[in-house]
């Protein structure tokens, strides 16, 4: 399972400036198991990258190929099963049905593909301090607390590829610590390639292959 | 494991809106009623006025002529049928055979003898043999013969009857008809003048006329008329239903007259088709417009929810799956408005048999089967098209 980009840019963005990137305009490939961080200031695409990446949009030129399959080729339906089965994310605005329950959030993600019993939906919960919010409705937990619903709702599906957005942009050193240890956990669990795409360099992301975007 | 779609309904927002909702429900009902109603009682008609009037020979004969009007009138042409009319009307598929009804085109001159002191002037006519209910085997004539048997219509004996006492003459009864023997005199423009010997050999119900064999026409139109030309005032038509609508459309197009009483029940059917005929169309239309509506509220509910379903595909839910289950929603709904209208167009053909039709054997009090073919098919045509709507919507949020 390789995640390949090829020359991608998106097509909003000036050709010249580029030269100085290592992921835009270039050839690479990620595969499983790996661990990529990908830093990145304000305004640099990082976001576009993820979206691009996830077949959320595709206003860029160049390729992504998954599984030696072009994502532009796919139909409406091949995206959401590659959604459903091969990619997760954690989305930087959370996206989170906001009149729903923390539970009803995470099980209608674990539902779709369940990789694990609904049982793990409090264990995490628990794990990253949120146990007491199950009940409560998304729209009513703090910053903090939604962005550690998204990223265990992350978690419910397999995949091959997990890809962060800035993922503890709203929690503090100790509970971004806790989260990033889970993730690393269930990734190793899937044998699957986390993309890390951050504002600067964290120290406790064990990353094998660093980009500057 | 199936993915359950009972947490997901929570995320479609029906809104405070559920009043369009309702609306269309009961707009889908009406139309589907109409619709339903008219076709029962389209059939209900045809049931009725199929015809199971006793006919000879499963034919209805009618006479037919071309209506005179203030412009036409004097204009023999006009108001004659020629050959080509003839013709043409043979060849409609409605019609079983064509006779002209040929009158005399001499003067002619009837009297009783010395019996009966009567004496008129008159008219004769004729009329292919196969068109006549009653021929019997004496009505031919040669050529030579100074006898002529006489068909005459009962009509016309009847009028006698009424006229006779008046004028000092006898009644005569339709026995001793045939006894008596006439004269008939034919005066030719030419000069030409020939008296011959008749006497009525049956009486006709249907053709109200004095009807001679028609090779004795031909000859004497011929011998004291001077003329071949094959023009009749009136047609025989003979045709398997007088009261099929194309063929009164065709009389009526070709602005030519018809005995209104044979044709009475075939006006009414028309008459009533075309009402129900109205009235069923109108209905389809209220089935689209409540689609319509429908389709609106599906749209509004869709765009109501756009986050929640955007969120849900780029969670990765199928927008396949989604359009299924989304339109799956409205089936029990869809259903039952169709059986309630399907239930009350029962009802109405109960009591339309019953009451007003007072149990008629022709017809039955429950639904005809191709009422409940179209109610299957208008909930079928009411599926897909929620169906397709509601997809080409989830599809545009992919």
């Amino acid at each position: 399972m390789q995640l390949q980009l090829q020359q991608l840019l998106p097509v909003y963005f000036d050709e010249a400036p580029r030269h100085t990137s290592e992921v835009w305009r270039r050839d690479l490939s990620f595969s499983k198991g790996e661990y990529v961080k990908i830093v990145a200031p304000s305004g640099s695409g990082k976001t576009s990258l993820m979206h691009f990446l996830y077949g959320l949009r595709n206003e860029y030129s160049g390729n992504i190929v998954y599984n030696n399959q072009n994502l532009r080729n796919y139909s409406a339906e091949d995206i959401a099963g590659y959604r459903k089965d091969h990619v997760s994310i954690v989305f930087q605005n959370m996206r989170l049905f906001p009149e729903q329950t923390v539970f009803e959030n995470l099980e209608l993600k674990r539902q779709l593909n369940p990789f694990h019993p609904v049982e793990k939906i409090a264990e995490m919960a628990q794990r990253l301090g949120i146990g007491n919010k199950l009940s409560s409705k998304s729209r009513i937990c703090s910053y903090g607390e939604q962005q550690r619903v998204a990223i265990i709702r992350a978690l419910m599906q397999p995949f091959d590829f997990l890809l962060l957005d800035e993922p503890f942009s709203h929690l503090d050193e100790v509970n971004s610590q806790n989260a990033m240890q889970l993730m690393l956990e269930e990734a190793k669990l899937r044998n699957a390639a986390i993309i890390f795409a951050d504002l600067e360099r964290i120290d406790y992301f064990p990353y094998t292959r660093l980009f500057h975007l | 494991m199936a993915v359950s779609f009972k947490p997901i309904r929570s995320l479609l927002q029906t809104g405070t809106n559920s009043g369009s909702r309702w609306f269309s429900y009961i707009g889908l009902g009406i139309g589907v009623l109409l619709l339903l109603c008219s076709i029962q009682m389209f059939i209900n008609i045809q049931q009725l006025l199929s015809g199971e009037s006793p006919r000879k020979q499963g034919y209805d004969y009618i006479s037919i002529s071309k209506t005179i009007t203030n412009e036409t009138m004097g204009q023999l042409d006009k108001n004659l049928f020629n050959e080509n009319d003839i013709k043409e009307m043979a060849a409609q598929p409605f019609i079983q055979g064509v006779s002209p009804l040929v009158a005399t085109r001499f003067q002619v001159l009837l009297s009783a003898g010395d019996i009966i002191p009567f004496s008129t002037n008159l008219f004769l006519e004729s009329l292919d043999n196969n068109f006549l209910d009653t021929v019997p085997p004496n009505f031919t004539w040669h050529e030579g013969q100074d006898y002529i048997p006489i068909i005459f219509s009962s009509d016309f004996l009847e009028i006698y009857n009424v006229f006779a006492p008046g004028y000092g003459l006898p009644q005569l009864s339709e026995a001793t008809v045939s006894q008596v023997v006439v004269y008939i005199t034919c005066n030719g423009e030419n000069g030409v003048k020939q008296t011959f010997r008749g006497s009525i050999v049956a009486l006709s119900d249907r053709v109200n006329s004095i009807i001679v064999p028609k090779n004795f026409l031909d000859w004497a139109n011929n011998k004291f008329g001077n003329t071949n030309d094959v023009r009749a005032s009136r047609l025989y038509v003979r045709t398997k239903d007088a009261n099929n609508p194309t063929f009164l459309n065709y009389l009526q197009q070709k602005n030519y007259k018809v005995n209104k009483d044979k044709t009475k029940f075939g006006r009414v059917k028309q008459v009533l088709q075309g009402i129900f005929s109205g009235l069923g169309i109108f209905g389809l239309l209220v089935v689209i417009l409540a689609l319509m509506l429908f389709s609106f509220y599906l749209q509004l509910m869709i765009a109501r929810s756009k986050d929640n379903l955007q969120l849900l595909l780029q969670m990765g839910y199928s927008p396949n799956w989604l359009s299924k289950n989304v339109s799956k929603q409205f089936i029990p709904v869809y259903i039952l408005v169709v059986l309630i209208a399907l239930g009350l167009t029962e009802v109405t053909q109960w009591a339309f048999h019953h009451f007003a039709m007072f149990d008629r054997p022709e017809l039955s009090s429950l639904l005809h089967w191709t009422v409940i073919i179209t109610a299957i098919l208008l909930i079928a045509l009411s599926l897909i098209t929620n169906y397709r709507m509601v997809k080409k919507l989830l599809y545009k949020l992919v």
